[in-house]
């Protein structure tokens, strides 16, 4: 990861938005998180949850609340924000301009020369794999092109934090991978990157930290592993060809899924050597023996279950 | 003020590329074609009757093209979300609401000397002279259909389309009734009566000998002070919403 320096790239205090008076909606009541310069951090949390409005508020599209905001160590006003580069969720350019006018657009808003943002167009558009489609007016774009070239747009004025909302939305598996490869290449080089995504495995494969939102408050924070491991557990893969496990191991497990001859289950992490015998006295091949991971789809399950306050729900973490 | 000739430059590269613009410019070169077919003419009078009846079509050109681009320019935005990544940068709302009006403004200005040179193409053809007070006219429309553009995009900040465009045309009727409404000057209300009279040149255009240079200056003014209000305002409106 890039060179990391004491002022955190984003800092976020008591975010807070309410919409309506008294009685009204409230979409984020209470997030604080701090993003550390360089890294590329996390944003999580069901539909709803307060990700797009936190980050709204952040970038001035929506006003807060409450709460103080900043960035790069200054309060998040429009100065600051010529630093920051912003991909909304499911982008959409007008269709009548083509990738390059779009790309100068946001290059000259951002204050570089003409020329500078047609040399930096071309090399975007191939960073994001449109090379050579400058000149195609946006309204002949698919759903993952648009993708593509909003990076392209969030990149021209190559910014020192970047803030994605669902980046890989839209976007085919090459197109998920050519994503994550463009947020690492980003923090290699000392760029911020903040992710707010709904996708575990888009988050898992990139962020160094992660802040989980649900009901609009922070519900988690820290090192996925951390958050997402379950204490005292170990996932076992075990292949055979009996049609159950030995009676032993069967008072052991706990959330057993089997196909085609592999079983797949959890056991205390006390246990494990005496499993791992067990099968393998009984001609079980062990394939695989891991500490027990919930997914984010559990995670999140299990985040929904708890008493809907506050201080309950962080304690999840 | 980059950043709100960024905004136009796009907003013209958008609105240039609208089908609807170029139909409403060959529907007025068809129209001011068939103008001198007309039976109603007079002798000595086909020129002025010719002028008048330009004008008057390059007025409403103007106004459909105004009301097509700007009534749902600022709402369709906030709906596709176009301009979120725009104000996520360095840029202020009030500068998006210039750079818009200025973009339409320009796009408006590029259709009226299109318009203007076809009526007085066809006339200077037709009739054998060249008819230099047309332009006169089409300035005066410009500014109008300007003002109007501003307008429009200040009540987009806050309304959906539908509002705007009845808001338009309700504004385009009652800023043209103050003689009928107050009679004249002598009525306190005249002077703070909204009013786009000032623009109304087409009877000095097409029968008199135009309009001088210190009217035009005048015209100036109160279209500097129309589009300065409503900018104004529109900006107001638009830094206090919630995208």
């Amino acid at each position: 990861m890039g060179e990391m320096t004491n002022t955190p790239a984003i800092r976020i205090e008591g975010a807070q938005k309410r919409y309506g008076k008294a009685g009204g909606f409230t979409a984020v009541s209470d997030v604080s998180l701090t993003v550390t310069a360089g890294s590329i951090h996390g944003l999580l949390g069901p539909n709803g949850a307060g990700k797009t409005t936190t980050l709204k508020m952040l970038l001035g599209l929506v006003r807060p609340s409450g709460g103080t905001f900043e960035i790069l160590g200054e309060p998040a006003g429009p100065a600051v924000r010529a630093r920051v580069g912003f991909l909304p969720e499911q982008p959409y350019f007008s269709p009548l301009l083509t990738a390059t006018e779009l790309l100068m657009l946001h290059g000259r808003l951002s204050g570089m020369a003409p020329a500078d943002v047609s040399a930096r167009a071309g090399e975007l558009l191939a960073r994001v794999g449109l090379e050579g489609r400058g000149t195609a007016r946006l309204g002949t774009f698919s759903r993952g092109m648009l993708q593509r070239v909003g990076i392209a747009q969030a990149l021209v004025a190559s910014p020192e934090v970047v803030v994605l909302d669902e980046p890989a939305s839209g976007l085919d598996p090459v197109g998920q991978r050519d994503v994550r490869n463009i947020m690492m290449s980003l923090a290699e080089g000392g760029t911020t990157v903040l992710l707010s995504s709904h996708q575990l495995s888009e988050v898992e494969a990139v962020c160094d930290e992660v802040t989980i939102l649900n009901r609009g408050i922070v519900a988690a924070e820290g090192a996925i592993d951390d958050l997402l491991n379950v204490a005292g557990r170990t996932s076992i893969r075990a292949r055979g060809d009996a049609p159950a496990l030995p009676a032993d191991v069967q008072s052991l497990m706990e959330d057993v899924a089997v196909s085609g001859g592999v079983w797949v289950f959890s056991v205390p992490d006390s246990a494990v050597r005496a499993v791992v015998d067990i099968l393998d006295d009984n001609g079980w091949a062990i394939e695989a023996v891991v500490p027990k991971r919930q997914s984010l789809e559990e995670y999140f399950a299990h985040m929904l279950e708890q008493p809907h306050d506050a201080d309950a729900a962080k304690g999840v973490a | 003020m980059n950043r709100v000739f960024a905004i136009a430059r796009a907003v013209v590269s958008d609105a240039i590329r609208r089908r609807i613009v170029w139909v409403v410019a060959l529907f007025a070169l068809v129209l001011a074609a068939v103008i001198p077919m007309l039976p109603s003419y007079g002798v000595g009078v086909a020129g002025a009757v010719y002028r008048e009846i330009a004008l008057a079509m390059t007025y409403v050109a103007a106004m459909i093209v105004t009301l097509v681009l700007s009534v749902a320019r600022i709402p369709g935005e906030i709906e596709r979300r176009t301009l979120y990544s725009v104000l996520a940068r360095d840029v202020r709302r009030w500068e998006y609401v210039l750079g818009t009006w200025m973009g339409i403004a320009l796009t408006l200005g590029a259709a009226m000397v299109a318009f203007g040179a076809i009526i007085f193409g066809v006339g200077w053809v037709v009739y054998s002279v060249p008819m230099w007070l047309l332009w006169q006219g089409v300035l005066a429309i410009w500014m109008e259909a300007a003002v109007l553009a501003a307008l429009c995009v200040a009540i987009s900040t806050v309304a959906i389309p539908v509002i705007v465009a009845v808001g338009a045309l309700a504004f385009l009727f009652v800023a043209h009734v103050r003689a009928d409404l107050l009679g004249g000057p002598e009525n306190p209300l005249w002077y703070v009566y909204p009013s786009l009279d000032a623009f109304n040149i087409i009877a000095p255009v097409s029968h008199g000998s135009g309009v001088s240079p210190a009217y035009l200056a005048m015209m100036a003014l109160v279209f500097t002070g129309w589009v300065a209000a409503l900018v104004l305002l529109g900006a107001l409106g638009f830094s206090r919403r919630d995208l």
